[in-house]
C-alpha cells in the first residue's frame, strides 16, 4: 500500500513532463523567426583593394569563405576565438563572404549571428571573381576557405588555402601583433 | 613477452606515421598539369558502376571533363549550362564527361542528381579522388578541355558567372570554338570558382 502510495505521484510527474515536453517543442517550432542581426556590405574588387592596401597601424587577418564551403563553417569557431582574443587594436580582422549577393540578408549573416561573429563582414559582389581573386594572390585558385595575413606594411606574411591549422595562425599572428598590444 | 611488446610498439609508430602523413596530405591539393600537357588514359566506373576508359568517351574533335558535384550550390547553378554545352557539341564531335569525386556523394546520389537535374551526359564516379588529384582539380565546377591527343588546351572555369544573368565571358566555349575552327585558344586558363572537392 505504502509502496501505491509513492508509485502514484512520480507516476504523475513523469506523464507531466512527458506532456509538457512535446509542448515545448511545439512552441520552439511555431515560433516567429527572427531576422538576423549581422551586419554584411556588399563590396566590389576597388573596393576589396581598398580595404587590403589601406594604410593601417596594425597587422590585417582576412578570411574569405563561403556559407556553402564545409571547411569554412568548420573552422569558422576557431576564427571567432581569434578575434575575441586579439582586440582590435592590435589585430585588424574581416571577412568576406564569396557567396551569391542573393543571401546577403539571408544565410550569410543568419550564419554569423549562429556564430556569433563580431569582425566586419564583407561580401563580394562581382560578376566576375576572377580579378578580386587573382588581387589578393595570383597563386590562389579561388578554392575556400583561404586566410591572409598581412604585416602592418601591407605584406603577406601568412596564407593558407583550406581550412586553417589554428596553431600555426597564431603562431603567425604573434609574431606580427606587437607585444603588449594582444 | 619483450618481443611482442616492441613488435606491438613498432606497429603504433607506423599507424601514428601513417595518421600524420594523411593529416598532412589533407589539405594540399596537388598542381594541374600544365597547358599543353598530355593527360595519361584512365578508366573510371559511372553511376552504374560500369567502367570507361578515358579514350572510350573522347570526342572525335576532343573532351571536355567537369568535375561536378550533388550538392554544391555553385555546381548546381551550372546543371542547366552543363547539360546545354554537353548537347551543343557533341553534335560537334566534342564529348562532356562528367566526374564526381567528393568522397560523400556516392554513385547512387550522383545518379539520382543526374536524374533530377536531367543531365544525360556521361557521369564518372571518382573513387579516392585518384583523378582529381591527377588533375589537381580543387573545385566544382572545374572544366578541362583535352584535344584529339589528350593535350590539355584549356583548364578552369566554365564562364565568369554562377548568375547566369550576369553571363559575360564564355571562357570554355570560347576554348572549344576556338579549337573546332583549327586556331589556338586564346585564353587558356582561368580560375574555376566553387566548392572544395571533398577529398578522401
Amino acid at each position: 500500500m505504502r509502496f501505491t502510495k509513492a508509485i502514484i505521484p512520480i507516476t504523475l510527474c513523469v506523464l507531466l513532463v512527458s506532456l509538457a515536453a512535446p509542448a515545448q517543442k511545439q512552441k520552439g517550432r511555431t515560433a516567429k523567426p527572427t531576422q538576423p542581426t549581422a551586419v554584411v556590405s556588399a563590396i566590389d574588387t576597388d573596393a576589396l583593394k581598398g580595404l587590403l592596401t589601406q594604410q593601417r597601424e596594425r597587422p590585417l587577418l582576412v578570411n574569405f569563405w563561403a556559407t556553402f564551403c564545409d571547411p569554412c563553417r568548420d573552422e569558422f569557431p576557431d576564427l571567432v576565438k581569434i578575434n575575441s582574443d586579439y582586440p582590435s587594436q592590435s589585430l585588424e580582422f574581416f571577412t568576406v563572404s564569396l557567396d551569391d549577393v542573393s543571401e546577403i540578408n539571408k544565410e550569410v549573416p543568419k550564419f554569423l549571428d549562429a556564430m556569433k561573429a563580431k569582425m566586419p563582414a564583407y561580401l563580394l559582389n562581382v560578376n566576375d571573381p576572377e580579378p578580386a581573386i587573382n588581387l589578393v594572390d595570383r597563386k590562389w585558385r579561388g578554392d575556400l576557405p583561404a586566410t591572409f595575413l598581412y604585416n602592418e606594411k601591407g605584406e603577406v606574411v601568412y596564407k593558407h588555402i583550406g581550412r586553417v591549422n589554428v596553431a600555426e595562425l597564431r603562431e603567425a599572428i604573434d609574431k606580427v601583433v606587437k607585444k603588449g598590444s594582444s | 613477452m619483450k618481443r611482442t611488446l616492441s613488435i606491438l610498439l613498432a606497429s603504433l609508430f607506423v599507424i601514428a606515421g601513417a595518421i600524420v602523413a594523411v593529416g598532412a596530405r589533407g589539405g594540399e591539393i596537388p598542381e594541374p598539369p600544365a597547358i599543353g600537357a598530355t593527360i595519361e588514359d584512365f578508366t573510371l566506373p559511372d553511376v552504374d558502376n560500369k567502367d570507361h576508359s578515358l579514350k572510350s568517351l573522347a570526342g572525335k574533335n576532343g573532351t571536355v571533363l567537369i568535375f561536378i558535384a550533388v550538392q554544391c550550390p555553385v555546381s548546381n547553378a551550372y546543371n542547366e549550362r552543363m547539360e546545354k554545352l554537353a548537347q551543343d557539341y557533341k553534335a560537334r564531335g566534342i564529348n562532356v564527361v562528367g566526374i564526381n569525386s567528393n568522397v560523400a556523394e556516392d554513385a547512387a546520389a550522383v545518379k539520382a542528381h543526374a536524374a533530377a537535374h536531367n543531365l544525360t551526359f556521361t557521369i564518372l564516379k571518382d573513387p579516392g579522388n585518384k583523378i582529381a588529384d591527377k588533375l589537381g582539380a580543387s573545385v566544382t565546377p572545374e572544366a578541362y578541355f583535352l584535344d584529339t591527343n589528350n593535350k590539355l588546351l584549356y583548364h578552369g572555369r566554365i564562364d565568369n558567372a554562377r548568375n547566369p544573368a550576369q553571363l559575360e565571358t564564355s571562357d570554355l566555349r570560347n576554348a572549344l570554338d576556338a579549337a573546332l575552327a583549327g586556331k589556338a585558344v586564346e585564353k587558356t586558363e582561368a580560375k574555376a570558382f566553387g566548392c572544395t572537392i571533398k577529398r578522401a
